[in-house]
């Protein structure tokens, strides 16, 4: 006992003294209602951390504080150990890349990256040195004479990534910054930004609502909901083991049932019975993934060691390129199975009888209000 | 009329001023003249009216309703009342009649013409309401042209300046390109994609302009009939210049007994009356607005 | 160009119609170059006399001037004191910024008659009639308006995310205006400018009951001219005038568009 005691006081001391960025209680309040309720978060330096969310969840108005371009109503940030809080914008060194980007429409590509450095009084020679620098790092050294309304929507963002990283800053925050390009693009700018980051090994937080981008990308993930964290992880943390309902559902796709669990580690479902991992006592909601139910003919036989199994019956198949998604009707409730497609050949004809299996491990189970 | 307002705020630092004085200070200089050049005339002219005047352009302060009760019981001012109404009434209605056919066009022209067109439209506005109206002097005088043609086919050449006509003449061109430009605004509802549908469901031409492309025009037709209505009662220049003194309307006699007389309580009285005038007008156009919908 | 369902008689009426909405100002072209005595129309006789009598006419000549100088002071002052209060009814949004904006632009909704009027009755009392900064004042009530509509517009279809751009990056609130805010306005500061100095270079109302003998403005010695005689002196002024406004609206139409500046 007492043991467990000094290594977790070790613990919490070793995260503090690494945290280059420490949120503390950080409150913003819009008359009646919390945009961000007592948020408490430790970024460690060089850590790329996802704020991830549906919109309205707070995770933009955080970043926003962070910046310094709204002011808390509460609580406290603190960056490499001072509190900069009440700090005005101008002078917290933080590199910002908008949605927008936010690109200076009067001013060419080398004057909107020199303009951070201009502000910082730089002599002129070292500007230009490190302008080229920044502009070589994300490919753009040919464009720096262009106006920003000439490039693509990738060249701008690369512009608006050179032009908050040029400063140095002490900590790099990301608004979204993928959303405004297409698919492919996306992909690119993701690996690019993440293998910036490394390089630099600065710190960084990065807003999206796209789990893919948080998942890939990070390596925290902080989710969301309504101005309060739901859960901190890394990737596989928060996709195999969510704290809530609203982390299984938000990163990843899901099944849902609803049932009662009997203390013994079974729940009761509808007429089956389910065994979980634990013994939660109560009413429960129980999720698995899709992909991880397979899909058989009915199988009478009593099912095997650490997998449960329900019976349904084939109600819908989607084919999606690569994956066909097999809609079962179980007692009422309908649940969804994913398989790897397989050159569009369907296992059944809609409405065949089938099984679902998957394993004890694999099912999710959380307590549900009665 | 509204202001977009940003989502958010940058955060001013507080130095010495702090953000309300900062801002202040900045709206200090408009504020001065909306102060000066605005409220304090116009509330002075609003006390002005309730003054007596004296013979020789005296001015007695006092309260007293005087010109109210004057203006009310005098058959001049509620004859000039009642002409200023109706000729602007007048001016209105044919503004509409000849600006509709030209707004109708413009709007079912596109690209470079109609741009040169809306060009056309505007730069009247742009020319001093001065020189219109001398350019329309040159028109209408009496050995003009127009009474010239009109006497060579045989006719008695009628007079067209120095009465109402000619003010008339004068201010339906003068106020045309505000009709216009309202007549487009409104134009926006009117899809040819409609019109198109309602002759191939067999309307000709004619009825589907009345039953489909009228209707959907009314709310820029009432913007701009009250803009010119209310541009009309207020307008002096032309009035001053073509009526030649011997057109009495509500905006020059407030310059006359302003200037000439130096009545200036009952000048402002008149001032006031004309925005009463205007409130109605606001009012009567909410309500067809309202019967519109 | 145009679509097939205008006819012929269509195009004929809207051809007379636009002849009616031009002719005034077509006219004082020709009439410019009468060689008559008093204003007619066709002269019977053509000449430049009436550019030399201008030349010589040294009441309309000190007015032209007066009336530049006007213009061109009203509009610095008018860009001055409206490019500050459009920034604090935008951006900062303190106290009532609607309220504010809605007081500021009142003056348009009142007839320039009443406004003259009302301007003269405070100005005699305060000794300000016929003196140019009396004029200054009367023409700011007017030209502060369409200045603040034009600015405030212009500033609230500008992202706010370049500003704020430019803070994270360094920039102290007065840098950030000056490098990202104030370029960025560039068009609607033109448009702005040509509208203040044409409204008060055109300005007739409210100057007529502000001038005096001894300080008068083109537009004001014009109405007087024309009010008591009919020659083609005023014709020929009207062409200088003409050609002016279609200067500035041509640096207008070059630098922002000319649609977007006055079809509001």
């Amino acid at each position: 006992m007492m043991h467990q005691k000094i290594l977790s006081g070790t613990l919490t001391a070793l995260t503090d003294r690494d945290a280059h960025l420490r949120l503390d209680g950080l409150t913003k309040r819009y008359g009646d209602t919390d945009a961000v309720a007592a948020l408490n978060l430790n970024v460690p330096k060089g850590e790329l951390v996802a704020l991830l969310g549906p919109s309205g969840c707070g995770k933009t108005t955080t970043l926003r504080m962070i910046a310094g371009l709204i002011t808390p109503s509460g609580g406290r940030i603190v960056v490499g150990g001072s509190d900069i809080t009440r700090m005005p914008v101008y002078k917290r060194d933080m590199g910002l890349v908008f949605q927008s980007y936010a690109l200076f429409p009067h001013m060419t590509v080398a004057k909107n990256v020199a303009f951070g450095l201009e502000m910082r009084g730089v002599p002129k020679p070292e500007i230009e040195r490190r302008v080229t620098e920044a502009l070589a790092m994300v490919r753009l050294e040919s464009l720096a004479g262009r106006k920003p309304r000439e490039l693509s929507g990738g060249q701008q963002q690369r512009v608006a990534l050179a032009r908050a990283l040029v400063i140095r800053p002490s900590i790099l925050l990301l608004d979204e910054p993928l959303s405004n390009l297409d698919a492919k693009l996306r992909d690119e700018m993701r690996n690019e930004i993440r293998d910036i980051q490394q390089k630099l090994g600065i710190t960084a937080v990065f807003v999206t609502h796209d789990q893919v981008e948080a998942l890939s990308m990070c390596d925290k993930v902080v989710v969301m909901k309504g101005g309060k964290l739901e859960q901190v992880g890394t990737p596989v943390d928060v996709y195999e083991r969510p704290e809530t309902p609203f982390v299984a559902s938000f990163v990843g796709r899901t099944n849902r049932l609803e049932g009662a669990a009997r203390g013994d580690g079974t729940v009761s479902v509808g007429g089956a019975t389910l065994r979980v991992p634990g013994r939660p006592n109560g009413p429960v909601e129980i999720m698995m993934r899709p992909h991880r139910v397979r899909l058989a003919d009915v199988d009478a036989s009593p099912a095997g060691e650490g997998t449960n199994r329900l019976d349904g019956r084939l109600t819908r198949v989607t084919f999606v390129g690569d994956l066909l998604q097999y809609h079962v009707d179980v007692n009422g409730a309908e649940l969804i199975v994913e398989a790897a497609s397989d050159h569009g050949r369907f296992f059944r004809a809609v409405g065949t009888p089938v099984t679902l299996s998957w394993r004890i491990e694999d099912t999710m189970v959380f307590r549900r209000a009665a | 009329m509204s202001v977009a307002v940003a989502e958010s705020v940058i955060p001013v630092p507080r130095p010495a001023l702090g953000r309300v004085g900062t801002a202040t200070l900045l709206l200090l200089p408009i504020a001065l003249v909306n102060a000066v050049g605005f409220l304090l005339p116009v509330l002075n002219l609003l006390r002005m009216s309730f003054n007596e005047a004296l013979s020789g352009g005296g001015i007695r302060e006092t309260f007293t309703l005087a010109n109210w009760v004057g203006l009310a019981g005098d058959s001049f001012y509620l004859e000039l009342i009642l002409n200023s109404v109706v000729v602007s009434l007048t001016i209105t209605a044919l503004t509409l009649v000849l600006s509709y056919p030209i707004a109708l066009y413009l709007h079912r022209s596109s690209g470079r013409w109609r741009t040169f067109l809306t060009v056309l439209v505007i730069s009247p506005l742009l020319t001093s309401a001065v020189v219109r109206t001398y350019g329309w002097i040159a028109l209408l005088a009496d050995q003009g042209p127009i009474t010239s043609a009109i006497a060579a086919l045989g006719f008695a050449p009628p007079r067209l300046m120095f009465n109402t006509t000619g003010v008339v003449i004068g201010l339906v061109e003068i106020l045309m390109p505000y009709m216009i430009l309202s007549l487009l605004a409104g134009f926006g509802r009117l899809d040819p994609r409609v019109e198109e549908a309602a002759m191939t469901l067999g309307a000709r031409p004619v009825k589907t302009f009345w039953r489909v492309v009228l209707p959907l025009t009314l709310p820029g037709i009432a913007l701009g009939c009250l803009l010119c209505f209310v541009l009309a009662v207020s307008s002096f220049i032309t009035p001053k210049l073509l009526g030649g003194g011997r057109v009495f309307l509500l905006a020059t006699e407030i310059y006359d007994q302003a200037i000439v007389t130096l009545n200036w309580p009952l000048a402002s009285t008149l001032s006031i009356l004309v925005l009463v005038i205007f409130g109605a007008a606001l009012a009567v156009y909410a309500r067809i607005l309202r019967a519109i919908d | 160009m145009e679509t097939n369902q205008t006819s012929l008689p269509m195009k004929i009426l809207v051809a007379l119609l636009f002849l009616f909405l031009l002719a005034p100002v077509i006219l004082v072209v020709p009439i410019s170059f009468s060689g008559e005595q008093i204003l007619s129309f066709p002269p019977q006789s053509w000449s430049l006399r009436w550019y030399i009598a201008l030349a010589q006419n040294s009441a309309i000549i000190s007015a032209f001037w007066t009336s530049l100088m006007l213009g061109a002071i009203v509009t610095v002052l008018s860009l001055a004191a409206a490019i500050p209060a459009a920034y604090v009814i935008v951006r900062m949004r303190t106290m009532g910024s609607g309220f504010l904006y809605n007081l500021f632009t009142a003056p348009l909704l009142l007839p320039t008659i009443v406004l003259g009027l009302a301007i003269l009755i405070v100005f005699a009392s305060a000794g300000f009639l016929g003196s140019f900064w009396g004029l200054v004042i009367g023409h700011l009530v007017i030209t502060l308006p369409y200045a603040l509509r034009v600015l405030a517009t212009t500033l609230g279809n500008l992202p706010l995310a370049c500003e704020e751009a430019a803070s994270t990056l360094g920039g102290r609130p007065f840098t950030v205006f000056r490098r990202v805010t104030l370029p960025m306005m560039a068009p609607g500061i033109v448009a702005a400018t040509a509208l203040c100095f044409l409204v008060s270079f055109d300005e007739v109302v409210i100057t007529l009951f502000l001038t005096g003998p001894r300080l008068t403005t083109l537009p004001v010695e014009l109405f007087h001219h024309v009010e008591s005689r009919a020659d083609p002196l005023v014709a020929s002024v009207s062409v200088l005038l003409i050609l002016l406004t279609l200067g500035v609206v041509m640096i207008v139409d070059r630098t922002v568009g000319l649609s977007k500046t006055f079809v509001k």
